[in-house]
């Protein structure tokens, strides 16, 4: 059955005793997709893959897989299959008997299942280490004999719960790979949840961004990083710098607006265009901003669009980019990634006084809700707050 | 800093370490003279100088004379502390797993075992006595003394598993389950194998509490004794080295069911335990 | 930390089911014997036979007479006298251990090593003291041997030396296990942290280690307290005699049947050693060491 894989979540909601961890969500993954649940800790990511899983059961709304409802059914019957964090591997058993766990239960007699487990061993190649010890094992090791015997159960959804998080970096790049081409080779729907924002766009078809148990965006890898829907993802990706203000004129295809500080910027709209005196938000991509050392006075800059002045405030050398984090009073800190070779043709330190600017037709509007504060942005002194306009 | 020897000890290290062999002499240095002792002469008394050596005591347990009666006594120990392990490992894994849950009266029963631990044993005794008297039941070794042998064995059970169980990680549990193991069989396949050391160590405390157990057997023994109960009839009346025979054989079949049960423990962490780090990449060239 | 409990979002039976076993053992052969010890303590007695009746003659007896104060005083004096003890051999072991062994094997291995005479007879250990320390025994002849003193001590044997001496070889294990425990779970760090900003060992001992094994200390105390308090042939046999306790005087009116008297001696005791517990659980609180 070419849907069998399919997962919905329909108004789901998760209460703890007191804590709200889950917030009505309903969500669609495709079958033989691979999608990625995206957040900080506590956003609930964790919680709904349990909840698909059969480990917890919501509070309200409804689960389906397959286009049937699986709310009450053991995991077991939900034809889904779950990787933990740690693995969770067996210690008292070989590496062998932890594959055939699954076969075990069902009662398949001992040569059969050994024989079955030895197969799927041999896919990733660790069939040797069959009569090892869990222990035994590196943790790269150990994460294939977790998948696969969560695999050995044939199931159409495999659930992964930061399945890199426990492995060093270098590892950590290896086998995100790993994943990603044995969901290709598998075809099943792949949940995998994440903390780690580069580690999603790298291997998911789609993304899901959440914070505190409700989804701010989801949509492919290209879409979350390039066209964030809210602030809140913009931020989180890191990809961005978010720029917020009023609507003082609309020309066509784009509008102006300005923030508290008296900085003006210019964003494309395509639909319908925001009304004058509305507060939009859009966002910049750092790697389309260009930061040259300031040469005109201060005040030439104040009536210019998408430009902003402000003091270096920390250099970052990341290979192929450098991030410039610059100070710009009024607002939170803006981030310019510039390649290496600009950057080391016209260096920069820190204090300097600089001038970053961009083109307007690479600032994106942000159609989804930021009115609400996301984490870790720094608050607007007093004085910018001018006749009822407060930026993010 | 206090200053270091040439190893990069202080001198407290020395001091310490000094002191802690002290105390290990201290502990072990009586049960060696009683042990020695125990080969005395025939002619011997029951302290030092030695009168030959012999094994002419350790005979004269066998013999059922008016020394009292240790063959007898003894298989009733061992059958009693084996029937006292038994019980206590089953219900302390039942009661550890009841623990896991938040369930109305836990902490009333929780304080009823730390209660039962701390009270005085005859007094213990004394109160089952007067409950098999008051219901016109004669008190055995195999029921009353049973009993009150499990008010000594089944909190030190109790407190094991707790200590056993907070370490478990119920990821396994879930793995388990998630890999389609009913509830019965997460127990036998998963929890109870993986908690087995902690298992060892409360039938180690179930068999070595109740054999050696005194002040709560004695009252509700009954007309038959159990071993400790013989060695205590001989203490108020000591005329023969044959008491140190019997502290030797005694001490010796505890060290042999300690050994058992610390090796069984040992081999079974080792299969299980954290290699060291010497990785040595697979062959995708992941360490 | 004890993790989040299970069946929290249903009720279940299970747990009762699985704790039933326990709490019927527990109550049929510790409830029921309380209940009843108190209750005969009530009863009056007649020559051999207990009359069931509510009489208040044996807490009389009990109060009134100067013997009981006396053993008391006694009694509690042992008690205090090897708690000290233990608690410094208890403290100082464990402290070694855990400071000072750096290899986790060896430090398992040393525990053990102290450990191991736990498994083993009471009474045996006990009665190993008397030819060790008699008059003829391997320590007075060390003594005279190695040259210290020309006759054997008297008071080695068959005194509250002995008694003490006993005590302390019996429990000080019920000091060290709790105390090696708490102490294994200081944080190293903490200690470091400490140490980096400049306390001096007695400092970090005296600021750190000693608050940390608080729940440790009190358990091991609680332990030694008790067993001392609750004790009877220790203290017959390794005075000769001479000295009794609070349960040994216990067990001497049980030996001729005195149940009655017995038994309000007995509540006397428990009331007071729970009055003793409870003012080391005041001080300091147990439950979440012993709850894991």
């Amino acid at each position: 059955m070419a849907a069998s894989g399919h997962i919905e979540l329909r108004s789901v909601t998760k209460r703890f005793d007191q804590t709200l961890a889950v917030d009505d969500i309903s969500l669609t993954i495709p079958y033989g997709s691979y999608c990625c649940l995206l957040g900080p800790s506590g956003c609930g990511k964790t919680t709904i893959l349990r909840m698909i899983a059969g480990h917890e059961t919501p509070t309200a709304g409804d689960i389906r897989i397959g286009g049937e409802s699986v709310v009450g059914l053991p995991p077991v019957r939900r034809g889904t299959a779950m990787m933990f964090q740690n693995y969770a591997l067996f210690p008292h058993l070989t590496v062998l008997d932890n594959v055939a766990f699954n076969l075990k239960v069902r009662g398949v007699g001992k040569a059969e299942r050994h024989r079955r487990a030895r197969e799927v061993l041999a896919q990733v190649q660790l069939d040797q280490f069959a009569d090892r010890m869990p222990a035994q094992l590196s943790g790269g090791q150990q994460q294939r004999v977790a998948l696969s015997r969560a695999l050995i159960t044939e199931p159409r959804v495999l659930l992964l719960d930061e399945p890199l998080s426990a492995l060093d970096e270098f590892l950590r790049l290896q086998m995100r790979g790993e994943l990603r081409r044995i969901q290709r080779e598998l075809g099943i729907t792949f949940v995998h949840v994440t903390h780690t924002q580069l580690e999603a766009i790298a291997v998911a078809d789609a993304v899901v961004v959440m914070e505190e148990g409700r989804i701010e965006q989801a949509a492919s890898a290209h879409e979350i990083y390039t066209l964030p829907a809210t602030a809140y993802v913009a931020r989180f990706m890191g990809g961005q710098n978010v720029l917020a203000g009023t609507v003082i004129a609309v020309n066509g295809g784009a509008v102006t607006l300005v923030d508290g500080t008296g900085a003006r910027f210019a964003t494309p709209v395509t639909s319908t265009a925001p009304a004058k005196g509305q507060e939009i938000f859009c966002c910049i991509r750092r790697d389309r901003i260009k930061v040259e050392k300031l040469r005109a006075p201060l005040s030439s800059v104040g009536e210019a669009t998408n430009v902003l002045a402000g003091t270096v405030h920390a250099i970052e050398y990341q290979g192929s980019y450098v991030k410039v984090t610059i100070d710009v009073p009024g607002r939170e800190q803006f981030v310019g990634n510039l390649p290496d070779h600009a950057f080391l043709t016209a260096p920069l330190d820190i204090g300097d006084a600089v001038v970053a600017r961009w083109a307007t037709e690479d600032v994106h509007l942000l159609t989804g809700d930021s009115t609400r504060t996301a984490t870790g942005v720094r608050p607007l002194p007093l004085e910018a707050q001018r006749d009822g306009v407060r930026s993010r | 800093m206090t200053a270091r020897s040439s190893n990069g000890r202080p001198w407290t290290f020395y001091a310490l370490a000094a002191f802690f062999t002290l105390f290990v002499l201290f502990l072990y240095g009586p049960m060696s003279a009683i042990f020695i002792l125990s080969f005395q002469g025939p002619t011997g008394g029951l302290t030092f100088p030695m009168n030959g050596v012999s094994l002419h005591w350790f005979k004269a347990l066998v013999v059922q004379q008016r020394s009292g009666d240790f063959v007898g006594s003894f298989s009733r120990s061992i059958v009693l502390a084996i029937i006292v392990l038994a019980i206590t490992v089953v219900i302390s894994i039942m009661a550890g797993l009841a623990f896991r849950y938040r369930f109305r009266g836990a902490t009333a029963v929780f304080y009823m075992a730390i209660a039962s631990l701390i009270m005085p044993g005859l007094l213990l005794g004394l109160g089952v006595g007067l409950m098999f008297q008051f219901a016109h039941v004669s008190p055995a070794w195999f029921s009353s003394a049973l009993g009150a042998q499990l008010t000594w064995t089944l909190p030190f059970g109790l407190l094991i598993m707790f200590a056993v169980f907070s370490r478990f990680n119920r990821a396994y549990e879930e793995a388990a389950r998630d890999l389609g193991a009913s509830p019965w069989q997460t127990l036998r396949l998963v929890v109870l194998p993986i908690l087995l050391p902690g298992i060892i160590g409360v039938a180690l405390f179930g068999f070595t509490l109740s054999y050696d157990e005194f002040p709560r057997t004695l009252i509700p023994i009954g007309s038959r004794n159990t071993l400790p109960l013989e060695i205590w009839a001989m203490t108020t009346d000591v005329t023969s080295p044959a008491l140190y025979a019997l502290g030797t054989l005694t001490t010796a079949v505890s060290f042999a069911v300690i050994a058992v049960a610390l090796t069984s423990i040992a081999v079974i962490q080792r299969r299980r335990a954290r290699r060291q780090r010497d990785r040595t990449p697979g062959p995708l060239g992941d360490a | 930390m004890r993790p989040q409990p299970l069946g929290t979002s249903r009720v279940t039976r299970t747990p009762y089911l699985l704790v039933a076993p326990l709490t019927v053992v527990l109550i049929v052969f510790f409830g029921i014997p309380l209940v009843l010890v108190v209750v005969v303590s009530f009863f009056d007695l007649d020559k051999f036979d207990i009359i069931p009746t509510f009489v208040l003659t044996n807490y009389a007896e009990v109060f009134g007479s100067s013997l009981t104060y006396a053993l008391y005083a006694k009694t509690i004096t042992y008690a205090l006298i090897v708690w000290a003890i233990t608690l410094v051999i208890g403290f100082t072991v464990s402290y070694f251990l855990v400071f000072h062994v750096r290899s986790v094997l060896v430090q398992m291995a040393l525990f053990l090593l102290c450990t191991v005479p736990f498994w083993t007879s009471n009474v045996i250990r006990m009665i190993s003291w008397i030819p060790f320390l008699g008059r003829h025994g391997l320590f007075n002849q060390s003594l005279i041997a190695v040259g210290i003193t020309d006759h054997p001590l008297e008071f080695l044997l068959f005194s509250n030396f002995s008694v003490v001496i006993a005590y302390v070889h019996l429990f000080s294990l019920f000091m060290i296990v709790p105390i090696f425990n708490s102490m294994a779970r200081i944080d190293r760090a903490v200690i470091e942290a400490a140490v980096d900003g400049g306390a001096s060992r007695a400092r970090v001992i005296t600021e750190i280690v000693i608050p940390l094994s608080k729940t440790g200390i009190a358990l091991g105390s609680i332990f030694v307290i008790a067993l001392v308090m609750g004790d009877f042939f220790v203290v017959k046999i390794m005075s000769g005699g001479q000295s009794s306790s609070v349960v040994a005087a216990m067990s001497n009116e049980i030996a001729i049947l005195q149940y009655p008297p017995a038994a309000a001696n007995a509540v006397c005791l428990l009331i007071i050693v729970m009055l003793m517990v409870a003012a080391i659980m005041r001080l300091v609180d147990v439950r979440r060491e012993l709850s894991g």
